[in-house]
């Protein structure tokens, strides 16, 4: 007893046996007028530690000794949990890298916004100087606003080389409007940025790599092309640059950008320069919806004065097509974000269904162990277990599985995330960040919390609306048939939604990847160059045949030729033609797409040329500028006139058309085909001198077999001797940068059929479960049937046809949601509607298929069940 | 022994031994006592029920509790008010105060 109630209750005794009572009665007493002690001391308990508390810690441990007796349902529950959780994590981490986790290092980065401009049919971000420059003397909801722009370069210190380094040019409040505060030396200010000063502040990884954070960094020359710096401090650790994905590891004064860059300094006064990614910081207390508003409305009057200007119709309406905008931009520039928001949010919507279907899956596990467990159940009512109790009991079982399965599936979603990321990358390096923070294991939390209380409260209220009685005198119930029907019935539906995914967007990569390129993209090696300088017009020249007679000669080349633009490689360069004997209309198009090309260019694409040549030798010295054209532009230009030796005048250089390729898709390989011009490489640099390096071509060779990558090496090694200045960058070939193009629709397509089959087989393992769970509860019911007569075929019939009635409404189910939801990754389809029927079809019939067979193993075992043994068993 | 007995009022037993306490610093026992006593025997306690009560007053720090030797000289638990238990029966008190004054307006209507 308590010494508390103890001393109590001898002090009401020793009252008793003043009053004249015997000993043992006046304890009797004493103890009926306190009340039972037991349930005092019980109450005061309570009050220290709540009840729920060591009722839960009760719970657990009996759940956690329930479920090690059953080591299948726990292998098969925590990976399901696992499965789910861990997409979810693996989603979200990258949602998170991608567009939540804020600048390291940058003072209130919630103040922190980007300016864009947008159009409908592009995400550009990017601002013109003329414009930033605007904004940055008429916003009054900014303290401060800088742009800049990527660059990167060789870049040398201490006479050692460093190749490929991202660097970033930056306007003079870059630091100031960040808020950043040095590590070592100090950052760039308006007066570095104000007249050119050769200075530079390097990252703080950067410091650590090259300098091992050796403070006598301050003071090095760090050589950009040609051009030397000094280095005069280091940024806080952590700052990685404003570009998300993109480390810089140094940054230097945009005005120093026409020196590092060879530039002209156009891009200083021409407002069409779109170049720079422009942010600002608001003013304290400023929303970002009224930043927005004013950034809107400051635009439309400049856009509409400078659109003015602008002679063509048809160019003026597409300039007037734009908006500009305030973005958040605690996570810097918006560009990550804008590329992949739509692939995530569309696989946080599957990966949330596989979670639905492993709390499904789960829910359905459980209740089949209610009905097994029903005696127990029974027994815990009859002595007394209240509603809750029962309920708070299947709770602390789901919640360790959810538990165990948010452990495992965490785990798998750090290695998953980096599978992800470097698939994004895209062959490029994409520098993320997806270690595990607090909204990570927030979100993992909540995604575990849901399980727990999915996949446990329909099992729990599944106990505790059983009654006592049927199970204690051991009949066998029913059970909850019913809400295990409708369990199995949702998980099939699930999977029927993300079949129907899965087949739609793997449709499309094989649809896209059956698209009339109009060239032959096998056996096609690409290869770019970078030097350290720049090149007189002849030495390009002389580099230039140098690099094409080096391909020629490696034995099994074919062809080699030179692209100004490699098709389908995402870029687009399009002029104003003017075509002999055609007049534009006001409002029509223009302009063409070009394309500067060596002789044999379509030898080594593989399309054929229709009518006359293509560009040869001769041409290059030659005084007559010729340019060939494709199919749509003889088709649109030169309706019903031969195009051979007629004339096109484009950027004050008039062209004779000399031949007639066919059309080839050019962007990617979703856009149409649009008219095309090309013009000869040689003739180009003589026309425009100065504007053409041989490092603008892309060098592209044919080969008759083997791996075109075997080129690598070898001209890895034959560049140097070119020219010392020169090497070779990213070669690859033709048919990788096809899929890179296509990095979107491979995404969904892998990841859509991943997901698709993984629900598959966790719905047919529910299947599995219900029907061999049924069969063994309907035992004797089949015993019976068979001893009246009912052959096994009968038998097999009878379970399957169970199978079939949850398969039709699940099906059906999944279809019309399916229906309903497809049209939100329309954007992701190619050659395939949001309802093809198709690919309803082809998931109906995968889910069909998967079901018969998940419930034959059941419906075998039916047929098989001996009728003697069946009726003597109850 | 008086012939008529009270059960407490809902919610007043907290306030009834903070009343106590208040008084002087005393134990479970003479917490019981002492009600019966000034209440001339008409409030009855159900004895057992006052430790819960005790307890969770401690926890909320109104009251504040030590071993020390009783008037038998045996060790028991004293309970002592707090600062924030002083206030928290004033409040109670004038509560209370209110409830009673409301209640016996509308029992003296005349009919």
């Amino acid at each position: 007893m308590d010494p508390e109630i103890a001393y109590h209750v001898d002090r009401l005794t020793q009252d008793y046996i003043a009053q004249g009572l015997d000993p043992r009665e006046a304890r009797r007493r004493a103890l009926l007028e306190f009340g039972g002690p037991a349930q005092i001391e019980e109450d005061m308990r309570d009050i220290h530690h709540p009840r729920w508390l060591a009722d839960l810690r009760q719970d657990l441990i009996y759940a956690a000794r329930t479920l090690r007796r059953s080591r299948g349902f726990l292998a098969s529950a925590v990976l399901t949990l696992a499965l789910g959780i861990g997409a979810n994590t693996t989603i979200f981490s990258l949602v998170d890298a991608v567009m939540l986790r804020p600048m390291a290092a940058v003072r209130a980065p919630g103040e922190v916004v980007q300016i864009a401009r947008v159009r409908e049919d592009c995400g550009s971000c990017a601002v013109s100087y003329p414009l930033f420059q605007y904004f940055h003397d008429r916003l009054s909801s900014i303290t401060g606003a800088f742009v800049e722009m990527p660059i990167r370069h060789e870049i040398t210190i201490n006479g050692v080389d460093d190749e490929d380094v991202n660097g970033s040019a930056v306007s003079g409040e870059y630091y100031a409007v960040l808020g950043l505060v040095p590590a070592a030396g100090r950052l760039l200010t308006p007066q570095d940025d104000a007249v050119p000063t050769a200075v530079a502040v390097i990252s703080y990884d950067y410091w650590r790599r090259r300098f091992g954070l050796d403070p006598a960094a301050i003071g090095t020359p760090l050589t950009y092309a040609t051009t030397t710096l000094t280095i005069v401090g280091v940024e806080p650790q952590g700052f990685e640059g404003t570009e998300r994905g993109r480390t810089h590891s140094f940054a230097a004064p945009l005005s120093m950008l026409d020196a590092l860059n060879d530039g002209n300094g156009k891009w200083r006064s021409d407002w069409s320069l779109n170049s720079l990614g422009m942010m600002a910081r608001l003013k304290p207390g400023v929303s970002l919806e009224r930043a927005n508003a004013e950034v809107t409305a400051l635009f439309e009057p400049w856009l509409h004065d400078r659109a003015a200007t602008i002679p063509v119709p048809f160019q003026r309406q597409q300039v007037l097509k734009q908006r500009a905008v305030a973005l958040a931009g605690a996570a810097g520039m918006n560009g990550l974000r804008l590329q992949f928001i739509k692939p995530l949010t569309i696989l946080m919507g599957i990966v949330a269904l596989v979670l639905l279907l492993a709390c499904a899956n789960l829910s359905g596990l459980m209740l089949a162990r209610v009905t097994a467990r029903q005696r127990e159940i029974s027994v815990r009512r009859a002595l007394g277990a209240g509603n809750g109790r029962l309920v708070r009991q299947f709770l602390a079982e789901s919640l360790l599985l959810a538990l165990c399965g948010a452990a495992t599936g965490f785990c798998a979603a750090q290695w998953f995330s980096r599978v992800l990321i470097t698939m994004m990358a895209n062959g490029d390096t994409l520098s993320l960040k997806a270690a595990p923070d607090w909204r990570i294991f927030a979100f993992t939390g909540a995604v575990s919390l849901v399980v727990c209380v999915l996949g446990g409260l329909a099992p729990g209220l599944g106990a505790a609306t059983a009654s006592v009685n049927p199970a204690l005198k051991q009949v066998r119930a029913g059970g909850h048939r019913q809400l295990g029907r409708l369990l199995v019935v949702a998980q099939l539906a699930i999977s029927m939604m993300l079949l129907v995914g899965a087949n739609l967007f793997i449709r499309s990569l094989v649809k896209l990847y059956s698209v009339d390129t109009g060239m032959s993209t096998g056996g096609v090696f690409l290869v770019d160059l970078l030097s350290k300088h720049h090149f007189p017009a002849t030495r390009s020249r002389e580099i230039q045949s140098a690099i094409l007679a080096r391909l020629h000669r490696i034995p099994g080349v074919v062809a080699a030729s030179a692209a100004n633009m490699v098709p389908l490689g995402g870029g687009e360069w399009s002029r104003e033609v003017q075509v002999e004997g055609h007049a534009f209309s006001p409002g029509e198009d223009n302009t063409a797409l070009m394309n500067a090309i060596a002789p044999s260019y379509f030898r080594v694409t593989g399309t054929p040329i229709l009518l006359g040549r293509e560009f040869e030798e001769r041409d290059e010295s030659s005084a007559n500028h010729v340019a060939i054209v494709n199919e749509s532009f003889v088709r649109e230009l030169l309706a019903g006139q031969p195009p051979l030796g007629k004339h096109v005048t484009c950027n004050k250089v008039t062209y004779e058309i000399i031949g007639v390729a066919r059309d080839t898709k050019y962007q990617n390989l979703r856009k149409g085909v649009s008219r095309e011009l090309y013009i000869e490489w040689v003739q180009q640099q003589s026309a425009e001198p100065g504007r053409w390096q041989p490092m603008a071509y892309t060098y592209m060779a044919r080969v008759s077999g083997g791996d075109p990558m075997r080129l690598a090496p070898l001209m890895e090694r034959a560049m140097p001797e070119i020219d010392a200045a020169m090497r070779t960058f990213h070669p690859q070939t033709f048919e990788d940068q096809v899929d890179q193009s296509t990095l979107n629709e491979r995404m969904m397509a892998t990841l859509g059929g991943f997901f698709g089959l993984l629900a598959l087989i966790v719905a047919c393992l529910g299947i599995f479960g219900i029907l061999a769970f049924q069969v063994s509860r309907r035992a004797n019911e089949i015993g019976v049937r068979m001893a009246v007569g009912a052959t096994r075929r009968d038998i097999l019939v009878l379970v399957l046809r169970e199978a079939a009635l949850l398969l039709v409404p699940g099906c059906l189910v999944g279809a019309l949601a399916a229906v309903g939801l497809s049209r939100f990754a329309a954007s992701f389809l190619f050659g395939v509607t949001p309802t093809d029927p198709e690919a309803f079809a082809i998931a109906a019939l995968a889910l069909a298929l998967s079901t018969l067979a998940a419930g034959y193993l059941p419906a075998r075992r039916a047929a098989r069940v001996d009728p003697m043994a069946a009726l003597r068993c109850d | 022994m008086a012939s008529e007995k009270s059960d407490l009022l809902q919610g007043t037993l907290d306030m009834l031994v903070l009343k106590i306490v208040a008084l002087e610093p005393a134990h479970g026992y003479g917490i019981a006592q002492r009600i019966q006593q000034i209440s001339q025997e008409v409030l009855q306690v159900q004895q057992g029920s006052l430790y819960p009560a005790l307890h969770r007053l401690e926890k909320r720090g109104w009251l504040k509790a030590d071993w020390r030797a009783s008037e038998t000289g045996r060790e028991a638990k004293f309970y002592t008010l707090t600062r924030a238990g002083r206030k928290q029966l004033d409040a109670e008190a004038a509560n209370w105060g209110r409830l009673a004054g409301a209640v016996e307006l509308i029992m003296q209507t005349s009919e």
